[in-house]
């Protein structure tokens, strides 16, 4: 069982190695992305002291980590199973004594730890131009961090298993990226989102991908509330979980009986 | 003259064709166009979000961001409808249809431009006019010409850039990542007022990669603001023609590579 | 028609670094790999004849087709096609060549066939009278008929090459360059591909140069041959001379009577009723042949000799 995961984990792994001139240029873009936040939010506050409770340089922290975190987990699985699937490939996965959602999520796996090594170089010049100093709070950060990632892999399997519905998750999974970033909060703390926006934006689970972890690295979420944002994603885990089972379940009857 | 007539006829039957092709995918343009506006709308979506906050970015108000916003989306958008297969041309090398251009008497650049159609981009015109019209000022017919020259003038400017890269991709190297990152580069400097950047960016912003003059600096010109620029005013009125003299550039150094064509090399 | 002389070309690609800033320094490198695919290569071919341009993998035919189409400029040499220079006169070149690529298609993939031969009609200002007469004739040589209709990615490849022969032939170029023509096509297809090929040679007087690696589309159109092979001309000249000069010795195959067969080569001017006899008087002879060698062999024999 384990062994099939670790090889399927380092192919995703190598497969993000093998694309390293673009992932050159997208760490490059991330980089001017970071600055361009900073350049933007500077100028926005303009020598105000603290704005909805984040002064600029908890601000400028946030969005650096927000963003550098979004690049590291970016999901690439749903492009994988809509290439295999348009190819036919598939069947190979499904035939395998694994499990095709296990596989595709040790994929993942393997493709974000090759996003970490590849963004390593990156990590010193984000944090230098985003100005990002020790947290007070470790242990939250990387609890919200590493459940929030167990959250973003359970989506993009979600996507994935549409992709045997609609045959096509190329236009739905750059949906997904657009619509999870935007709300996740990398450009923008979900605390600035006004009315309607931010309670749409709190109800939604893309928060802990973003802005819930980099908000407890900064402080803007502390003490109790920690805690609670756990216990609120372990639920968001454990209802993913369930509707992530009985979709692929459908999902593969559907597809064992039509054969594609 | 009669040349370019006979380019035209025969640029709008091949992208006739091209779009007849590419129709019988309707769902898939369909999804397409609305990813094209969601994606241009989450980013229109993040100065608006903040603009509730902050009334003033860099001193321009919500309506004046918005139709600097509006004016550089819809230039993209006019570069990237006619010039999206450009953006394929690796692709076109390798899979030998550079080689099928080279063998037909008509100008291979018209021929790769109507390969396709960028229907998908339909989204982001909408989305630009849309914010264009919403948030345009009140303009003389003489200002409304301008405001035309300007967007014709903006998307020459981010097709010369995209064009000379892409030259080089002929000679066996692959510029789409490169492409792709003065594109990003284009999108998400080009929509914000310029003094929001400080002095060492702003100056690489309009001189080293020509994004100012894409919609910063006609916008200023339309909405008043010349005083802030760093260029002179005159400079500033005369901005489109600065795209119709690097797309010239740009076209020259196609040109030159084109005869530098390496084919497959099998 | 074509005329070629001391032709070659060298590839120079920039050097390919490894390491992770590699890619970028590939961008900006003086450095280049160079790779001399064609070298040296002369030939003539008069109007109206079928030339077999034959080499393996890698000799450099495409890259000489390519260059005989203008697609490529040459490194030194000179080429002139029907009086033009194709690389400097490339757009007035390309009207007077027919291309066909038998592993890449010309025709719009989602159209019917009809209206990929309508484009090609414009592309080659082809006026409305002369494009219905080509096209009428294109049916009936190539009976695109039930067809002509069906979008191509509907096509067997068959009816694709058919397609892609008429394309190419629509505004009667005088020389038609051919390109592995008929590869994975089934007997009849190929048959078919042959056929149209001869026609067109015979009523047009069109110069055509084929590469293949069929022989058997060798043998059966064309009466010259021209080898290459490391971007050398290893032989020019008709098939028959070809023959003569390289083919290894005629054998003559005896199966004897305790199942063993053997072979003996026959030296050239030596009687064979003799060696019969010869054998004869050794062995018990149960049945026997005489095996010709066939061109196959024979450029095989070449090919191993330009190794040596």
């Amino acid at each position: 069982m384990i062994r099939p995961l670790a090889g399927m984990a380092r192919i995703g792994l190598r497969f993000q190695l093998a694309y390293r001139s673009d992932v050159i240029m997208s760490v490059l873009a991330l980089v001017a992305q970071v600055f361009l936040l900073r350049m933007v939010w500077t100028s926005l506050y303009g020598g105000q002291g603290q704005t909805r409770g984040l002064s600029l340089e908890a601000l400028l922290a946030y969005l650096s980590l927000a963003n550098l975190q979004a690049f590291a987990t970016s999901p690439i699985i749903p492009r994988i199973t809509h290439f295999r699937i348009r190819t036919g490939t598939v069947f190979f996965d499904l035939s395998r004594p694994t499990g095709y959602l296990p596989q595709m999520a040790a994929f993942q796996a393997g493709h974000t730890a090759g996003g970490l090594l590849m963004l390593a170089p990156a990590v010193p010049v984000v944090l230098l131009v985003g100005t990002i100093t020790p947290t007070a709070h470790p242990v939250g950060y990387a609890a919200t961090l590493a459940l929030g990632y167990v959250i973003s892999l359970m989506m993009s399997l979600l996507i994935c298993v549409i992709g045997f519905w609609t045959l096509e998750t190329g236009a739905i999974s750059l949906l997904y990226r657009l619509v999870s970033h935007f709300f996740a909060g990398t450009m923008v703390p979900l605390s600035f989102f006004p009315g309607a926006l931010g309670v749409l934006a709190d109800a939604l689970p893309f928060k802990y991908m973003g802005y819930v972890p980099a908000a407890v690295y900064v402080g803007h979420i502390s003490g109790g509330e920690i805690g609670r944002a756990v216990a609120v994603e372990v639920a968001w885990i454990a209802a993913l979980a369930v509707l992530l089972w009985a979709v692929w379940r459908r999902a593969h009857r559907r597809v064992v009986i039509q054969g594609g | 003259m009669a040349e370019v007539l006979r380019t035209l006829r025969l640029y709008g039957r091949l992208q006739r064709a091209a779009a007849r092709g590419a129709l019988q995918y309707r769902l898939n343009l369909l999804i397409g166009v609305v990813t094209g506006v969601v994606y241009q709308g989450s980013g229109f979506a993040f100065v608006w979000v903040v603009m509730h906050t902050f009334p003033s970015m860099g001193g321009w108000s919500l309506r004046e961001v918005a139709f600097l916003y509006g004016l550089r989306l819809t230039a993209h958008a006019l570069y990237v409808l006619p010039f999206s297969s450009l953006i394929g041309l690796e692709w076109l090398v390798r899979e030998g249809e550079l080689d099928r251009v080279l063998l037909r008497p008509l100008n291979p650049l018209v021929q790769i431009m109507a390969k396709r159609l960028g229907v998908g981009q339909v989204g982001d015109l909408l989305a630009g006019v849309v914010l264009l019209v919403i948030a345009v000022p009140p303009l003389n017919p003489g200002m409304i010409l301008f405001c035309l020259a300007a967007v014709v003038g903006g998307a020459l400017v981010e097709a010369a850039v995209s064009l000379a890269l892409a030259s080089l991709s002929l000679r066996a190297l692959n510029t789409l990542a490169l492409r792709a990152f003065a594109d990003d580069l284009f999108s998400k400097f080009g929509s914000y007022p310029m003094g929001v950047f400080g002095g060492a960016a702003r100056w690489a912003l309009t001189f080293v990669l020509p994004v100012a003059f894409v919609a910063y600096v006609p916008a200023s010109v339309l909405l008043d603001r010349t005083g802030e620029l760093i260029v002179p005013a005159p400079v500033a009125c005369g901005s489109p023609l600065l795209g119709v003299a690097l797309f010239a550039l740009a076209y020259r150094v196609w040109r030159r590579q084109l005869r530098h064509y390496q084919s497959t090399g099998s | 028609m074509i005329r070629v002389e001391s032709l070659t070309k060298v590839f120079r690609r920039p050097r390919a670094f490894s390491g992770p800033l590699g890619p970028l320094r590939t961008l900006v490198t003086r450095r280049y790999d160079e790779r001399t695919a064609v070298d040296g290569v002369s030939f003539e071919i008069p109007e109206g004849e079928i030339v077999g341009y034959l080499g393996p993998n890698g000799a450099g035919k495409s890259t000489t087709v390519k260059m005989l189409t203008g697609i490529l400029t040459p490194t030194d040499g000179l080429i002139e096609v029907g009086g033009r220079v194709p690389w400097r006169d490339r757009e007035a070149n390309a009207r007077a060549v027919g291309v066909v690529f038998g592993q890449r298609s010309q025709l719009w993939w989602d159209l019917p066939l009809i209206d990929s031969l309508r484009l090609v009609g414009d592309l080659y200002d082809v006026p409305a009278a002369r494009f219905t007469g080509s096209l009428r004739r294109m049916c009936d040589l190539l009976g695109l008929d039930d067809f002509l209709h069906t979008p191509v990615r509907q096509l067997s490849l068959g009816q694709r090459m058919r397609g892609d022969l008429a394309a190419a032939m629509l505004y009667d170029p005088p020389i038609l360059y051919l390109d592995e023509p008929t590869v994975g096509l089934d007997v009849m297809a190929k048959q078919a591909v042959r056929e149209f090929i001869a026609e067109t040679n015979r009523i047009g007087r069109t110069t055509v140069v084929l590469t293949t690696h069929d022989l058997a589309d060798v043998e059966a159109l064309c009466r010259r041959i021209i080898l290459i092979d490391k971007g050398r001309v290893l032989f020019d000249g008709g098939i028959d001379d070809l023959v003569t000069a390289y083919a290894p010795p005629r054998r003559l195959v005896v199966e004897l009577a305790d199942d063993e067969t053997r072979a003996f080569e026959i030296a050239a001017g030596s009687s064979i009723p003799e060696l019969i006899a010869r054998v004869s008087a050794e062995h018990t002879i149960r049945d026997l042949s005489i095996h010709e060698p066939d061109l196959e062999s024979v450029i095989k024999r070449i090919y191993a000799e330009s190794e040596r």
